[in-house]
């Protein structure tokens, strides 16, 4: 009997925990089909630009169109030249894609096929997003699956047959390495190549990695970035040389860009003229400073500049800047009333943009080479000022969500929340969870409020009958006015009690327990001969 | 004594089911790891070239035991689903619960009876098949480069997500409510379970999962089936 009440004050709680659990999901997927229809058809709807076409442009206008769809191209010397690219007949491909080029006074220097141009331009250390496996892919690599999860292998190899596999242990944050004949052969971890398990040491929590063959060899080599550290692991000579370490910040994981770092063959991908560029990178660390790390010969650098474009030829290291008024001055940005009145103020007014030439002295100091300035007209777009700024289907959609979900996103705060829902956390299941909640929260709308009293007065008129301790009554209420329509399934759900009119005051009254609720009579005995009670009311 | 008696019948009503599972599992493991290992020298040729950028893809491999995986993946599903539906469906058709809940044992013991013989039932098919597999797979003249420890704890992994798959079936074989209320809700939990535990990368948040949902489960059938009519 003991085990039967204890396990029943349990029990009740487990069932609505669960059968909440599935309600909200399927209000969710419900939801989330919603929009999902209403994307594909807005989709199908969407015009394909709603700006002028090109034959109703003035002059003026269509100067300032060229200038803005013009790449910016600087020459070593730091001239600036304006490259446009007319737009091709749809009808052929074929013909070859055709650049003008423009000095700064808008005078033509020479027009022609793209690929002739006569210009050589400074290239640019690129972000390496497209080639680098970042946190969020190694999260997903270790997900299970009916497969199994994933593992990091390099092959080192000779001839194209693989000799040596060395497997990342995310775990233990080391490399072990294994000859093609089962032996084991050591492991590889931030202090280098080791033969035993308790030298190896960790080599931080991962960030990301970028990997390519040099020229001479078809075993990977890997620039491996860590919290803390940036390494480059050649497993072919089992050599791990540190080449940045931060001991007051962390770097940030996908903002780290690449120049001629790599031995790659001429005309590969990602690959840069040798005898021009020496090998560069450039990686942020979470204190908002910039480190510049350049070889031929060895140096370090700190940039004070944000989000610098950095490449460094064999005589000068050049930051490009490219920046605006568009993006509000860092003493605004921290503020959410002085953002706003910021972006009320600029609204309507064109923009300004401008790219910046700087030569860097040995000590990280900038020298400005060249500028050009340019105005681009504020692109008009509709002004929402309601309180939630999502499009109009999520906010009728999410009229159906828990109220919960606001009081829950207002406990934790925005810090909490912006924590939570950092780049960094992609692929964590909380942070999805976090995401869909804040996609489909109602946003303390007002349909949503009343609809959410409707519940709770229809839980009212039903419960009142049914009730069998006011706690329970009014727990209950409480419970649909915190969950809506979730809240409102689960509590149908999970009361189903049978309703009889009571012998004595002739009211309805619920079966859950043996008093009326209206009138205190007991449930009479069935009559001798009639068992049925229910019936025979 | 009665509880070793009770306990040996459910073992005899989930045999067929366990060997049914173990000779599966290890005829398609078994034959799936030996294709694999005829291919392996295929893997051990590099595709690299020199002097280029090594897409991420080119460098991450599923495990050795990748082939086996599915199978092992659904059958450990369906041997929980059969063995929640032998246990506590069945009897409720042939309306034979009366029978076996009048004998002088307390409900619990017949319960607890039910969910050993499973566990047993689960662990010994699909369990021991795993270890032999994983075992095999281990042997450098078949496979060069030995499984990860991680491997052979995601295979329990499936044991486990099969007996979440039983509890629920079971939670669902005993509801009295109609089919398209609540009926129906302890196998959409067990389902839903399944899905979160596949969207979790590290062991312990798979390990909190299941036990949570375990635990869930567990409660709500010990209080039904405790408490429920027959």
């Amino acid at each position: 009997m003991k085990l039967k009440i204890s396990l029943k004050q349990i029990a009740t709680p487990t069932k609505i925990f669960m059968t909440l659990l599935i309600v909200l999901l399927a209000v969710s997927i419900l939801q989330g089909i919603i929009l999902q229809i209403e994307r594909t058809f807005a989709h199908a709807k969407q015009r394909p630009s709603t700006t002028k076409p090109e034959a109703e442009l003035t002059e003026e206008e269509k100067r300032i169109d060229r200038i803005r769809n013009s790449a910016k191209y600087f020459l070593a010397d730091g001239t600036i030249h304006l490259v446009h690219k007319p737009r091709r007949t749809p009808t052929r491909i074929d013909e070859p894609e055709i650049a003008q080029i423009y000095d700064a006074n808008d005078n033509l220097l020479w027009e022609g096929p793209d690929n002739r141009r006569p210009y050589r331009y400074l290239s640019w250390a690129m972000q390496l997003r497209r080639y680098s496996f970042t946190r969020e892919r190694m999260k997903q690599m270790q997900m299970l699956t009916p497969g199994f999860s994933r593992n990091i292998e390099i092959p080192v190899s000779s001839y194209n047959k693989t000799e040596q596999i060395w497997r990342y242990y995310p775990g233990a944050e080391y490399f072990k390495g294994y000859n093609t004949n089962g032996e084991k052969i050591g492991y590889i971890g931030s202090t280098g190549f080791t033969d035993s398990k308790l030298k190896a040491k960790p080599f931080g929590k991962f960030g990301f990695f970028t990997a390519w063959c040099p020229q001479d060899s078809v075993s990977p080599t890997l620039l491996w970035q860590t919290q803390r550290h940036i390494y480059q692991i050649d497993f072919e000579k089992q050599n791990v040389e540190m080449i940045f370490e931060s001991a007051d910040s962390d770097i940030e994981i996908e903002r780290t860009s690449l120049h001629a770092w790599r031995d790659l063959k001429p005309g590969a991908e990602g690959s840069s003229d040798p005898k021009k560029y020496r090998p560069l990178l450039i990686c942020g660390t979470e204190d908002g400073k910039y480190h510049l790390i350049l070889r031929e010969p060895r140096q370090q650098l700190n940039l004070d500049v944000p989000h610098p474009s950095v490449t460094a030829t064999k005589k000068n290291i050049f930051v490009r800047n490219y920046w605006g008024d568009v993006m509000p001055p860092a003493d605004i940005a921290g503020s959410r009333e002085l953002f706003d009145k910021w972006m009320e103020e600029r609204r309507g007014k064109p923009r300004n943009l401008w790219i910046e030439l700087y030569k860097v002295d040995n000590q990280g100091g900038l020298e400005l080479l060249n500028r050009y300035d340019w105005t681009v007209p504020e692109p008009s777009m509709a002004v929402v000022k309601a309180r939630d700024p999502r499009p109009a289907v999520k906010r009728y959609v999410s009229q159906i969500s828990p109220p919960f979900y606001d009081y829950v996103l207002r406990l934790f705060g925005r810090k909490f929340w912006s924590r939570a829902l950092n780049y960094q956390n992609r692929g964590d299941f909380f942070y999805s969870l976090a995401r869909m909640v804040l996609d489909i929260q109602p946003y303390g709308g007002v349909i949503n409020r009343v609809l959410s009293a409707l519940m709770m007065i229809f839980v009212f008129l039903h419960g009142w009958p049914r009730r069998a301790s006011w706690p329970k009554f009014v727990f209950w209420l409480v419970f649909v006015g915190l969950f809506n329509l979730a809240g409102l399934l689960t509590y149908l759900g999970l009361n189903h009690i049978a309703v009889i009119r009571c012998p004595v005051c002739g009211r309805r009254r619920g079966l859950a327990q043996v008093d009326c609720v209206r009138c205190q009579a007991e449930l009479p005995a069935p009559e001798k001969g009639k068992l049925d009670l229910i019936f025979r009311t | 004594m009665r509880f070793s008696a009770l306990l040996r019948k459910e073992l005899r009503e989930c045999l067929p089911w366990m060997l049914l599972a173990a000779i599966a599992f290890l005829a398609l493991g078994g034959f799936f790891l030996r294709a694999k290992a005829y291919y392996e020298g295929d893997r051990l040729y590099s595709r690299l070239s020199p002097g280029t950028i090594v897409d991420h893809y080119q460098l991450t491999f599923y495990p050795t035991l990748n082939f086996t995986g599915p199978w092992f993946f659904c059958l450990s599903i369906g041997l929980g689903l059969v063995l929640g539906i032998r246990q506590f469906w069945i009897p409720h058709f042939t309306r034979t619960w009366p029978f076996l809940l009048h004998r002088s044992i307390s409900r619990k013991s017949i319960l607890a009876a039910k969910l050993s013989a499973a566990l047993i039932a689960c662990v010994i098919s699909m369990g021991s098949v795993w270890v032999g597999l994983y075992w095999y797979a281990n042997r450098p003249e078949v496979f060069p480069i030995p499984q990860t420890v991680r491997v052979f704890i995601e295979g329990w992994i499936f044991i486990m997500l099969g007996l979440v798959v039983y509890l629920g079936t079971a939670l669902s074989g005993l509801s009295t409510a109609n089919w398209y209320t609540t009926k129906i809700f302890g196998l959409v939990f067990a389902t839903f379970i399944i899905v979160t535990t596949l969207s979790q990368w590290t062991l312990v948040g798979i390990f909190a999962v299941i036990a949570v949902s375990v635990a869930v489960l567990l409660v709500q059938i010990f209080d039904t089936f405790l408490r429920r009519e027959y």
